[in-house]
């Protein structure tokens, strides 16, 4: 593919890189919104970052355009609208604020994008946007509100107890209460997609890696953080470190790729809070045993699946193989591609908070990747995400495909 | 302007979803954020699905005497597309189906809102054998506003202009009236034009300001097996730009044959317009780059067009080589953004090809007096029946002393270029439009002032922009 040669995926960077000769203008990540003003005008309004660039068909990838119509709903708006915002054109208003936040940080736009500057850095202006949105009070959306002032009183968005958190722990899972590893299981996983704890401790038990739970485990801060609540989110980060550390925790493992990035990325990076702790997510942890023969694959599931890229680990964090890899090692399991994937795949529609807050644009985008996956005929979707994963669950009609996280595969042929 | 009234009357016609006077969705309609043209006003935007709600939105537009835009994407580089006088920006990206490929004929029937991306995409997936002609313009940029503003493609030695490329339309008129042109208009077939009086002509380079259309056939082209795209490189545009005539009228298969300065190739690098030499002549660079592309049918055949095109370089004693294609077409990155200021303008002409070498030159002198490298192109067109001349200049749009000295130089380089006779600027802006009727007879101009009052008689379309209106 033409695109290829130009592209290189920068480790644990979020994003692909353009890979030009004369890149002559380096910003740092993560900064406040005055840091990227001299840049998001470069955008032309040129519509290139509504469809994949050079390749498959030049598919559409933007969920929240393609839902909302307006250009203002697709990254070229956006980058100009923060442009009106900087150079004082345009004012904040509750709808612009609903623009931004009707979007679901996939960064499938952003892969499109010609100009170098606005290909790497438009993620760091879109969350920018959310915070100013958040200190000028115009953010987050009400639902996100609602979801944070539980996060902070019962540790989770889902409006459970946080005494419940562990009700999925089977009492056959064996724990270790002086391990230094730690399964970080999430919230969606505690309390709405169980059957992926189950899997990925009854597989962390089976290659009898010691390991613990928190009892004491709380939300990462993914949902606060996404939505433009950095000094919140930073509480709660502040608040989980301190707890690993009491815990003896030196590495952590986890099956969500929210989880995941927040911890490893978004901590140290955004918040400065360098916990030094390893963070691995499950997929890469299990490649690893199997390329080292501890892992061992001796039951087989015949059924052909298609992968869904989840945007927390691809796009944000440039894993795009090891689940890949995985799979394809299952006996009787054939990969299917789907179109839009990897780089270019499109969002399942549950992030940025956007689940919560538009739900409309959330069914639109999880229907449209239910489609996709239908095309090419696999019986199940697979990802490596429980939010993702259940997402799909409650958008699939009828039974027409199945979805499965890869530690249900995984602990299937164990 | 009773805009809620307007509003509650459009919603009817395509939804509520579609339509908006929210000022953030105004703001990305009232500027084309590219050029150095004036900001103008968006009251209203709509986005129809369909050649009847366009023709109901065209006669609510009537009832209350406001202004109807036609638009895709709005970034044309001449800023024909921003709403001068307020009213209804229409919005066709939702008109974005391709509606049928005639193989046999060799054609697409697409609606009035396809972007380059929507008619490639169809036709890798669907027809692979088949090629359209290409802009250089980014993906999202539309077809039918390219060839009705005669856009420039890449297989423009095959084709002509993109007003060339057009089969028939399906337009409504000012008055909301649908009307057809062309073969359709009388069968199923979208062919040609032939043999009714023309009626194209209607909407051509008129700048959106006599109908919409909804439908056009745009016609296709053989992928052809055997494709060689060479390189030539020489001192000066004056030593390099006789050999590419000589080539263009020599019948060797050659599909696109185009030719730029040091300043533009620069651009096209991704390079940072303050980095680069801004006189390449002086610091005896090369200045010449010419690019063509020979197709054939049979390897015997291309062989033998590519050993009479490389004979005719050595005889005239140009570097060409072989390379890597690079009209591979759809956007060089983002040409806009050399100054990396996002903001770029350029003053694009058809004219004669016996004054390529004087169009660049003129231009070039300007260029460097205001301190910035040259950007210069060409592509002959037609089998080289004429060409295009065009001098890109770039800016930073953030900032407004940068913005008027752009102006400025574009206005400079317009006067000097237009004093050459047979140059006449593509997509103008307003401001050189004027040119157009101080050069014609006052009849013609008399003419084209009542076809436009016949098919819009309220002006309601694009008004101020374009030849016809005020
Ligand atoms: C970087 C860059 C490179 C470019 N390179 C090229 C090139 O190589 N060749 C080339 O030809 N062009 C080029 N262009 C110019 C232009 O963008 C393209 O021609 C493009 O396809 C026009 O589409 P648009 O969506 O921008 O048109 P718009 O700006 O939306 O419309 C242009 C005009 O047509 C009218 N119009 C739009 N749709 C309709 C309709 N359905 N019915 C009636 N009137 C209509 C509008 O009112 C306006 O007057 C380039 C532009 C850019 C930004
Ligand atoms: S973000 Fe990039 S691709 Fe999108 S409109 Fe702006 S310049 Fe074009
Ligand atoms: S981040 Fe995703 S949803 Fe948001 S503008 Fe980009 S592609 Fe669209």
């Amino acid at each position: 593919m033409e695109k290829e040669k130009k592209i290189e995926y920068i480790k644990e960077k979020g994003i692909s890189k353009l890979v030009l000769e004369h890149e002559n203008h380096k910003l740092e990540r993560n900064k406040q919104l005055e840091h990227y003003e001299d840049v998001m005008y470069q955008c032309g309004k040129c519509g290139t970052c509504r469809t994949i660039f050079k390749e498959a068909g030049w598919e559409r990838v933007c969920p929240s355009g393609e839902f909302g119509g307006f250009e203002a709903f697709y990254l070229g708006g956006k980058n100009l609208l923060t442009w009106g915002i900087t150079s004082g054109q345009i004012k904040w208003t509750e709808y612009l604020a609903k623009i931004f936040y009707q979007c679901s940080v996939c960064l499938a736009c952003t892969q499109q994008c010609q100009i170098p500057e606005i290909h790497h850095y438009a993620g760091e202006w879109l969350m920018a946007m959310r915070e100013e949105a958040v200190r000028l009070g115009f953010g987050p959306m009400s639902e996100q509100k609602r979801y944070t002032e539980h996060i902070m009183k019962e540790n989770n968005p889902y409006l459970e107890k946080h005494e419940n958190r562990l009700d999925w722990l089977p009492s056959n899972i064996k724990q270790s209460p002086d391990a230094k590893l730690l399964y970080f299981v999430g919230c969606t996983t505690s309390y709405r997609e169980q059957n992926v704890a189950i899997a990925t401790a009854e597989i962390l038990n089976s290659l009898q890696i010691e390991f613990k739970i928190l009892k004491d485990e709380y939300c990462c801060g993914s949902p606060v953080y996404m939505t433009g609540q950095t000094q919140k989110a930073k509480k709660i980060a502040e608040k989980n470190i301190e707890i690993f550390k009491d815990s003896g925790i030196e590495k952590i493992i986890t099956s969500c790729a929210g989880c995941y990035r927040t911890l490893k990325d978004t901590y140290p990076k955004k918040f400065g809070l360098d916990h030094g702790i390893e963070v691995i997510h499950l997929p890469e942890f299990l490649l690893d045993k199997l390329n080292s023969g501890t892992l061992k694959f001796n039951n087989q599931i015949n059924m052909k699946i298609t992968y869904h890229d989840p945007c927390h680990i691809g796009r944000h964090m440039g894993i795009y193989e090891t689940p890949r890899e995985i799979l394809k090692k299952i006996p009787g399991i054939e990969l299917v591609e789907m179109i839009r994937n990897r780089h270019n795949a499109w969002c399942c529609g549950s992030g940025g908070g956007v689940r919560s807050a538009f739900k409309d644009l959330s069914a639109f985008a999880a229907n449209e990747r239910i489609e996709e996956a239908k095309k090419t005929s696999a019986k199940a979707i697979v990802s490596c995400c429980p939010f993702c994963l259940n997402q799909f669950k409650t958008h699939i009609k009828n039974n027409e495909i199945k979805a499965f996280d890869i530690s249900e595969l995984v602990r299937k042929v164990i | 302007m009773n805009n809620s009234k307007i509003v509650s009357e459009l919603e009817k016609v395509v939804g509520e979803k579609y339509v908006s006077a929210q000022p953030e969705i105004q703001f990305l309609y009232h500027y084309d954020f590219i050029t150095a043209e004036p900001e103008g006003k968006c009251d209203i935007a709509i986005i129809p699905n369909s050649a009847e709600e366009v023709q109901e939105i065209v006669k609510i537009a009537n009832k209350y005497k406001t202004p109807v835009v036609p638009w895709v994407s709005g970034i044309n580089f001449g800023s024909i597309a921003t709403p001068r006088k307020g009213g209804i920006v229409v919005d066709l990206r939702r008109l974005n189906r391709v509606i049928e490929v005639n193989e046999d004929d060799m054609y697409a029937v697409i609606e009035g809102g396809v972007t380059w991306a929507d008619l490639k995409g169809y036709l890798e997936k669907n027809h692979p054998d088949l090629r359209a002609g290409i802009t250089w313009s980014p993906p999202g940029t539309g077809v039918v506003p390219a060839c009705l503003c005669y856009g420039m493609f890449d297989l423009g030695m095959l084709g002509g202009t993109g007003a060339e490329f057009i089969n028939g339309m399906e337009v409504v008129l000012g008055s909301g009236d649908l009307i057809k042109v062309g073969s359709c208009s009388l069968s199923n077939y979208w062919y040609g034009r032939q043999p009714l009086p023309d009626l194209a002509g209607l909407f051509i380079g008129w700048e959106g300001t006599t109908g919409i259309v909804t439908k056009m056939a745009v016609k296709l082209w053989p992928k052809l097996p055997y494709r060689t795209t060479y390189l030539a490189i020489g001192a000066k545009m004056k030593f390099g730009v006789p050999v590419m005539l000589k080539l263009s009228k020599a019948g060797l298969g050659i599909c696109d044959i185009y030719f730029v300065n040091l300043g533009w190739l620069q651009s096209v690098q991704e390079l940072n317009e303050k980095d680069v030499i801004k006189d390449p002549v002086k610091n005896k660079m090369p200045d010449f780059f010419g690019l063509l592309t020979t197709q054939a049918y049979t390897e015997k055949q291309h062989k033998a067009q590519c050993e009479a095109i490389e004979a005719i370089c050595t005889e005239s004693k140009l570097r060409m080589r072989p390379t890597e294609e690079t009209q591979a077409p759809i956007q060089l990155w983002g040409c806009w953004n050399f100054a990396r200021g996002g903001g770029g303008q350029w003053i694009g002409s058809y004219c004669s090809t016996r004054d390529i070498v004087k169009y660049y030159e003129q231009s070039r002198e300007i260029c460097i007096k205001y301190g910035r490298p040259p950007q210069f192109y060409s592509r002959l067109m037609f089998g080289g029946h004429y060409c295009v001349a065009r001098t890109n200049i770039n800016f930073n749009k953030n900032d407004p002393n940068e913005i008027k000295i752009a102006r400025k130089l574009l206005k400079e380089i317009h006067d000097v270029v237009q004093e050459l006779d047979g140059v006449v600027m593509y997509k103008p802006p307003k401001w050189a439009v004027q040119t157009y009727h101080d050069k014609t007879l006052p009849a013609t101009s008399d003419l084209i002032r009542k076809i436009k009052q016949l098919l819009d008689p309220n002006n309601i379309m694009n008004p101020g922009q374009g030849i016809g209106g005020d």
